[in-house]
């Protein structure tokens, strides 16, 4: 057994109050599912360890409060963000309205972070109210995927957090592969040392 | 710690007749947790005993200590080492179906406890019968006693939770310990490590191959014939190839220098000679002077030979040069350790005594040292020792050899086969195995001819040339001599094995290691740290200037480890709350299932007043606490702000003609925005000043030390009413 994982990412959860942040992390982190509402007051995280293509991915989830009161607050968690996960429910129309006001969040905090979107609460389709063609022409438009989950009846929880680890893990091999093709024509120093990986810029 | 200390309480344990002679600290693995032990070797006549320990320690010296294990060291006690580089050394003790596992650091005290460990194990192996376990049954009785009363709290403990009441080592949580902080979670690498040593019946099968071994000692001669009849003699090929040559080059200048131009040409008729059936890849060639050792596996097994290594002793001249010795392969298939030790053995016919000698510096000279602790010979799961071993008939004379042979009467011959005898007397290769010999001798013959040797000398014909085997699972298939290579004096050797070995299954291997991970991941969720507020909403309601208030705040560990929180500072402020917040206190420790009263006080005096009566400041603050190394919760504190003349510039003050308290909170913003607004007619001093100047000039002039000692609180809070309210008959001071 070599060392205990191959990368270490951190995933941000972000969206509207109300919309299922705390349950796609408690279904993808304990496969649990609590149907009792208690909103997050405060930024809270979970491990879970998964495996792409042979390598071992640690993820540490981090679930954020979504009211709005504490949005500056929140803000500072974008720190060292590899990757966004925005949330809506698609029984609540306004809440995917302030999916720009996510989006934009976004860009104030990270300079480079990879982003989905997420349409939860995917499980009753008589209350459905956001319709998936609205929600994949806007994300299409920003150049985001889309999954809609149900954190309740764990339909695509696990898919769309493996989704965005692998982007999370093609982004970082990416930019190593740009950093190697960069330093390629120099004379490199440091060779053989460990292969640090690039730090991203962010925030 | 002092082994020193120790020493005295576990001898203690103990009667007269039973000795420590070894104690070491270790870690236990149970489970997902480490917790520290102590090893003790205990020996009573010639008898040993492997102890584990468990102790209790009171401040810094051991109070106690408990029989946690106590084993035989006989042929059911199993040892194994696990080594990595750089990393920690992990030791199984396997006592019929209790397996245990330790890690030690890797450093010289280890390896030399583990070594004699090794030592006793071997020693008490050959004895076994004669030895008697039977003083160590009350200490088995006691650790038995000792592990269910733990199991008996644990049971209780759990309560509910089925899944960590099996009684499965493997799933045990010592959850009391933990919360205690006395159990540290066991890193997740050695976890992993551990739950996949338990399962590796579950996740490996195992495989039969066929390996080939060879030895011929050439002669120094040059490979002027095919090799087929002894290579490429099988109907199937063999998975794998060992070949070993003695005296592959007698020259000077090979015993000189290292290079030898047989090598290429023996190598090449080798490869030139291997099964028709098969493809094969060279995977190492070694070669010590004329001793040289190939080996070869079958293309599709390449990709599973891991742990490639070599070494070579020389036992010859002086006993270090290379005339004589060893080579040594050891490799991984799959999860399956093998090792070929090639050997030339000292030569001449009564020298069996130096044979034997040889063989033991072999053993303890081979070393692999890109392992640490360095794997030695015994350190595998297979170990396949072969070459010209040398040993010779002495006891018949050659004409009655020779004529036993022609009747094929070798049984009766190797009676007095010196490697026989020696085996037999456990004098040389302890627990190997050997086949039946079933061929003619394989020395000396004419060179060219299947003559015996004409010399002079009238050697009896011997079987020098030998293979065997130590491990499990290994079956000989054939022993055999090819007499019809005849460029030697010595006959060339083979012996085909069906060798099971492990192999894991990648499917299997990948479910169970990643059920491993999901149980680790739930339970380092579940042992990170978790608190209840009893609130996130704080409000004070009426907070007036210089007039403190508090409200408590109660902070419970509700996790499984103790809690280390803080208020933290957030964004770019300088403080973790704001100047009229006081948070006590403001970081603490927290055991789990207790609390922590943290007390919030609201203070405004001179330094916040101005901010929150001109509107730059409200009564409202999101606190952070945080928890060391898990969550952040959000605390708001709220309250509304009895605004007063404190804290209001004088120009304000002086374009109000009522009292502050009648003034409406958006018009005093408007007041300290815009000079030109104003509330009534403008005065030429603030009222508040004049009130006050006036009702010194009145009352106070006799007041002795005026200005000069501080007033009473009390006094001031009514001063503050009367300015804000504009109730001069309040006003009772000096009157």
């Amino acid at each position: 057994m070599a060392r205990e994982y191959d990368h270490l990412f951190k995933l941000l959860i972000i969206g509207d109050s109300g919309v299922g942040k705390s349950s796609l992390l408690l279904r993808f982190a304990d496969n649990t599912f609590s149907g009792s509402y208690i909103t997050t007051i405060g930024v809270d995280f979970k491990i879970r360890t998964v495996e792409i293509d042979g390598e071992r991915v640690k993820l540490q989830i981090w679930d954020t409060a979504g009211q709005e009161r504490f949005r500056t607050i929140t803000s500072t968690y974008y720190r060292g963000t590899h990757g966004v996960i925005v949330v809506y429910d698609v029984t609540n129309g306004e809440s995917f309205a302030n999916v720009k006001r996510w989006l934009h969040e976004i860009e104030q905090n990270c300079e480079f972070v990879n982003k989905i979107l997420v349409g939860n609460k995917n499980d009753a389709p008589e209350r459905k109210i956001v319709i998936t063609e609205d929600a994949q022409r806007f994300a299409d438009q920003m150049n985001i995927q889309l999954f809609e989950t149900s954190a309740k009846d764990n339909i695509n929880v696990e898919e769309m957090f493996m989704a965005i680890t692998r982007q999370v893990l093609r982004s970082k091999k990416e930019s190593k592969e740009r950093q190697a093709h960069q330093t390629n024509d120099t004379v490199n120093l440091k060779k053989g040392g460990h292969n640090k990986p690039m730090k991203r810029k962010c925030c | 710690m002092d082994c020193l200390q120790i020493l005295p309480k576990i001898q203690a344990k103990l009667i007269t007749g039973e000795n420590v002679i070894a104690i070491y600290e270790v870690v236990l693995m149970e489970g997902w947790v480490k917790t520290s032990r102590i090893l003790s070797l205990v020996e009573n006549a010639s008898s040993y005993g492997f102890f584990v320990f468990n102790f209790i320690r009171n401040l810094d010296a051991i109070s106690e200590v408990v029989i946690n294990y106590a084993f035989p060291i006989n042929n059911e006690f199993k040892i194994n080492v696990d080594f990595e580089e750089n990393s920690d050394i992990s030791l199984t003790i396997t006592f019929h179906k209790v397996k245990l596992l330790f890690e030690m650091m890797s450093c010289e005290k280890t390896k030399n406890f583990i070594s004699e460990l090794h030592r006793i194990s071997e020693m008490s192996s050959k004895k076994e019968n004669f030895l008697d376990f039977a003083w160590l049954s009350k200490y088995m009785n006691e650790a038995t006693l000792s592990r269910s009363e733990e199991d008996n709290f644990q049971n209780h403990e759990a309560n509910g939770q089925i899944e960590d009441t099996q009684v499965n080592t493997d799933l045990f949580v010592p959850r009391h310990s933990i919360a205690r902080g006395t159990t540290p979670i066991a890193g997740r690498e050695s976890a992993v490590r551990y739950q996949m040593t338990l399962k590796e019946n579950d996740y490996t099968y195992t495989q039969s191959i066929r390996i080939f071994v060879g030895t011929w000692n050439v002669n120094g001669q040059a490979p002027s014939c095919s090799l087929s009849d002894w290579l490429n003699v099988d109907p199937e090929p063999p998975d794998i190839y060992a070949i070993g040559f003695q005296e592959l080059d007698l020259s000077k200048e090979a015993f000189l220098f290292n290079d030898s131009p047989r090598e290429e040409e023996w190598l090449a008729a080798v490869i030139n000679s291997l099964h028709h059936k098969g493809k094969y890849r060279k995977i190492v060639l070694i070669r010590l002077v004329g001793m040289m050792l190939i080996i070869f596996v079958k293309e599709q097994h390449a990709a599973y030979i891991r742990g490639v290594a070599t070494d070579t002793v020389g036992t010859g001249i002086m006993g270090k040069l290379g005339n004589k010795g060893g080579v040594s392969v050891r490799l991984d298939i799959h999860n399956t350790s093998l090792c070929f030790v090639n050997a030339h053995l000292a030569a001449h016919v009564e020298e069996y005594e130096r044979r034997n000698q040889d063989y033991r510096d072999i053993c303890s000279r081979i070393s692999f040292p890109k392992f640490l602790p360095p794997k030695t010979i015994k350190d595998h799961d297979q170990i396949y020792w072969f070459g010209d071993l040398n040993y010779r008939i002495t006891e018949l004379d050659a004409s009655t050899v020779k004529r036993l042979i022609e009747t094929n009467s070798y049984d009766a011959i190797l009676i007095y086969d010196q490697l026989k005898q020696n085996f037999k007397a456990e004098r040389v290769f302890e627990k190997y195995k050997e086949g039946r010999i079933t061929f003619k001798p394989t020395y000396k013959y004419d060179t060219g001819s299947d003559e015996w040797d004409t010399s002079e000398k009238n050697r009896a014909p011997a079987w020098c040339d030998r293979i065997l085997w130590k491990g499990d699972r290994i079956q000989q298939i054939c022993y055999r001599s090819h007499p019809s290579l005849k460029i030697s004096d010595h006959k060339p050797v083979s012996a085909l094995f069906n060798s099971e070995i492990r192999v894991i299954d990648a499917v299997k291997y990948r479910k169970i290691h990643e059920e491993v991970m999901k149980k680790l991941d739930k339970l380092e969720n579940e042992f990170l740290p978790q608190v209840m507020v009893d609130t996130t909403e704080i409000i004070f309601d009426k907070v007036c200037f210089l007039e403190a208030q508090n409200k408590d705040l109660i902070i419970a560990n509700t996790g499984q480890v103790p809690v280390q929180f803080e208020f933290i500072k957030k964004l770019d402020d300088s403080s973790y709350c704001k100047d009229w917040l006081h948070i006590e206190p403001y970081m603490g420790f927290i055991m789990p299932g207790e609390k922590c009263d943290v007390k919030l006080e609201v203070y405004v005096d001179k330094r916040s007043a101005y901010e929150l009566n001109s509107g730059k400041d409200k009564l409202y603050d999101i606190l952070v606490l945080h928890l060391e190394g898990g969550k952040d919760i959000f605390i708001t504190v709220t309250g509304t702000y009895i605004y007063s003349c404190f804290g209001m510039s004088l120009d304000v003050l002086s374009r109000i003609n009522i009292p502050v308290r009648e003034v409406a909170k958006e018009e005093l913003i408007m007041l300290e925005k815009n000079n030109d607004y104003r509330l009534g007619d403008p005065y030429p001093v603030p009222k508040e000043i004049w009130y006050l100047v006036d009702h010194l000039y009145r009352n106070g002039m006799k007041q002795q030390h005026l200005f000069e000692q501080p007033g009473l609180h009390s006094e001031l809070l009514q001063i503050r009413d009367w300015l804000d309210t504009g109730v001069p008959e309040q006003m009772r001071i000096f009157q």
